[in-house]
């Protein structure tokens, strides 16, 4: 049973000088527990793909969103703003770019985990929700949990913010993760220690995973099945092992080639567009 | 809250040396603009000998930097001088006249606060929608007429048209009330005299409106534009993720971060309603500072413009010290920062 079932998504903006648009009918699945990437270049629409499914767009007023965004059996598109609301926080949650910058900076960490367990229990207490988070945070291998509460976003390190999101992010025991680019502001090897710390928690939990990126060595790492978007179309998409062994469209191609080598060779060269990066989507199957 | 106690003790500092500039300053400016102190204080018919025995005994043809001296010697004993206007001590007239002015203007302030933050958040929380364009447009309007406009017009609609408010003055002549601390909603309390104090507060109503009006635009103008820029950080979309409520973001998440550069202009706005009051006090014949302190400018009554003017930079000051205490105690980053300074 597939827990989110994107069918012709289409997003447009209304701005001054027309209409923009953004999104030209994605299709995409994730199956329960699955792990799926959505990969692409910045403004190829993946972001703007998860605000989507997380029903952030639906309450800007700009926005023109047309197609079914299935999540758990309802198409969230078809319902009105305040249930859209109440699935946020609690069946589904999402991870951003920057942790210290999406933590209140006028807040503790304590009571901004007390309010994202409060979106489940309204009646949690104080102490039942500091002992709550405290757990929460070990689970992510936070050392001192009880110094982490206490302290603002400013005061602790990237990665342990980090540590800190992925933990709220998962406390309500959530059917879908939406991950976009979790890390990118962080150096590599702490990206790489908490993503991998991310995927052991989600497959401990059975969690569904929308990860977003452009990062192509984590993705493979990371992900059961790929998607590859461009333009905001999906131009390739299957099972990571295939779509890495065997990438069939040319956008594909082009996007793996501009990965630098370790090994050295120089920065590899990109063509800006070309016209076979419009070229019909490839679907793989199992096994290709 | 160590880091507090030394940006304590750094403002203090700090204000003491503008304190003894402003009095350089006005000390010099008060001798140098013309006119005759006391020629204009003994009158067209004193005599050239009067007038002359009157410039001795107030140091006036002594160098500017020994009548400073002399100036500062009498301040450290508490000694303003005599005013040449009312013929008594400065400081007993300042202390006559301050808690009117004071009254008013913590009024004026309060309602600046308790109206323009919630008109400035529920902009923001509606941006581009009908409450945005309602406060906009209100805040524009009373930004843009400045407060003693406001007070005729409150006047001619509340006091004479609509006679709900008294037209004038601090209190009714029926009472009587023996005066402690000067500030008449506190006096009237203390004598027990509840219909006193109502009668206190409804002739503080009006005025205390008319002087906030520009304040409140002021506010809710730079809460909503504080607002707008604290939208678009990431820790609000965080927190419209995890599905909080739009209100508890608004009020919340999003107006916290925007109150502390905020509070800062709303500490300087309270400083321009102490200068404002003037125009405001002489509407509502109120009986205040900033109508004394006009009345003895005119006169050239130099102990009194020094003393009005330091007592108006003294509670200017203490006004900042208290902004600044309360952003150090609201912004985390302060309160936990070791070199104590914003």
């Amino acid at each position: 049973m597939s827990i989110l079932d994107i069918k012709n998504l289409n997003l447009a903006f209304k701005t001054l000088t027309g209409q923009v648009d953004v999104l030209h009918g994605i299709d995409l699945n994730i199956a329960a527990g699955e792990k799926v990437a959505l990969v692409g270049e910045s403004g190829s629409g993946k972001s703007v793909t998860a605000r989507v499914v997380l029903g952030l767009l639906q309450e800007t007023r700009s926005a023109r969103i047309n197609g079914s965004v299935v999540f758990d059996g309802q198409d969230i598109n078809a319902m009105p703003a305040r249930k859209r609301a109440a699935l946020r926080g609690t069946k589904m949650s999402m991870i951003f770019q920057d942790p210290t910058s999406s933590l209140n900076p006028m807040f503790t960490v304590g009571n901004q985990f007390t309010e994202v367990l409060r979106r489940r229990d309204h009646k949690l207490s104080k102490m039942a929700s500091h002992d709550r988070a405290t757990k929460l945070l070990e689970e992510v291998a936070i050392p001192d949990p009880a110094r982490v509460l206490g302290s603002y976003a400013f005061q602790l390190s990237g990665g342990m913010n980090q540590r800190v999101m992925i933990a709220m992010a998962l406390a309500n025991r959530p059917k879908l993760l939406l991950a976009d680019e979790p890390g990118t502001a962080l150096d590599v090897s702490v990206q790489a220690q908490t993503v991998s710390l991310m995927r052991d928690l989600v497959e401990e939990n059975g969690t569904s995973v929308l990860f977003i990126s452009h990062n192509l060595g984590v993705v493979r790492e990371f992900a059961d099945r790929v998607y590859v978007i461009y333009r905001g179309r999906i131009v390739e998409d299957g099972p990571t092992a295939a779509l890495f062994a065997n990438p069939l469209h040319a956008y594909t191609r082009a996007l793996m080639s501009a990965v630098p080598r370790i090994t050295g060779a120089g920065l590899p060269e990109v063509p800006e567009v070309s016209d076979d990066f419009l070229a019909a989507r490839v679907s793989h199957t199992e096994a290709s | 809250m160590s880091a507090v106690l030394r940006l304590l003790l750094h403002r203090l500092g700090i204000s003491l040396i503008v304190l003894i500039g402003v009095s350089m300053l006005i000390f010099s400016i008060a001798r140098i603009i013309p006119g005759d102190p006391a020629r204009i204080a003994l009158g067209p018919n004193a005599t050239v000998e009067q007038i002359t025995k009157l410039r001795g005994e107030m140091n006036l043809d002594a160098p500017l930097p020994v009548q400073y001296g002399f100036f500062l010697a009498d301040i450290s004993r508490g000694d303003l001088g005599t005013s040449l206007y009312t013929n008594r001590p400065v400081t007993q007239d300042i202390a006559q006249f301050l808690p009117a002015t004071l009254e008013l203007v913590f009024l004026a302030g309060a309602i600046m606060v308790a109206v323009g933050l919630p008109l400035g958040i529920l902009a923001a929380r509606y941006r581009g929608r009908w409450p945005d364009h309602f406060v906009r447009v209100l805040a524009l309007l009373t930004v843009s007429a400045p407060g003693f406009v406001w007070a005729v017009i409150l006047m001619l609609l509340f006091a004479f048209y609509l006679p709900l408010f008294p037209i004038a003055g601090r209190l009714s002549d029926i009472y009587e009330i023996e005066r402690t601390t000067g500030f008449l909603t506190i006096d009237t309390l203390l004598a027990g005299n509840f219909a006193a104090f109502k009668d206190a507060v409804h002739h503080l109503i009006l005025p205390a409106v008319a002087l906030s009006l520009s304040g409140i635009g002021q506010a809710a103008r730079l809460t909503r534009a504080n607002m707008v820029e604290t939208y678009d950080k990431p820790y609000i979309e965080m927190a419209q993720a995890y599905g909080f409520h739009p209100s508890r973001i608004a009020r919340s998440y999003a107006f916290k971060p925007s109150l502390i550069p905020s509070l800062t202009i709303i500490g300087l706005d309270f400083a321009v309603m102490l200068g404002n009051a003037f125009l405001v006090e002489a509407v509502f014949a109120w009986p205040g500072l900033s109508r004394y302190g006009v009345a003895v400018i005119l006169r050239k009554d130099l102990n009194a413009i020094m003393g009005t003017v330091l007592v108006i930079a003294v509670t200017f000051l203490i006004v900042n010290i208290i902004v600044d205490l309360l952003i150090a105690f609201l912004n985390p980053r302060i309160r936990y920062s070791t070199r104590g300074t914003s």
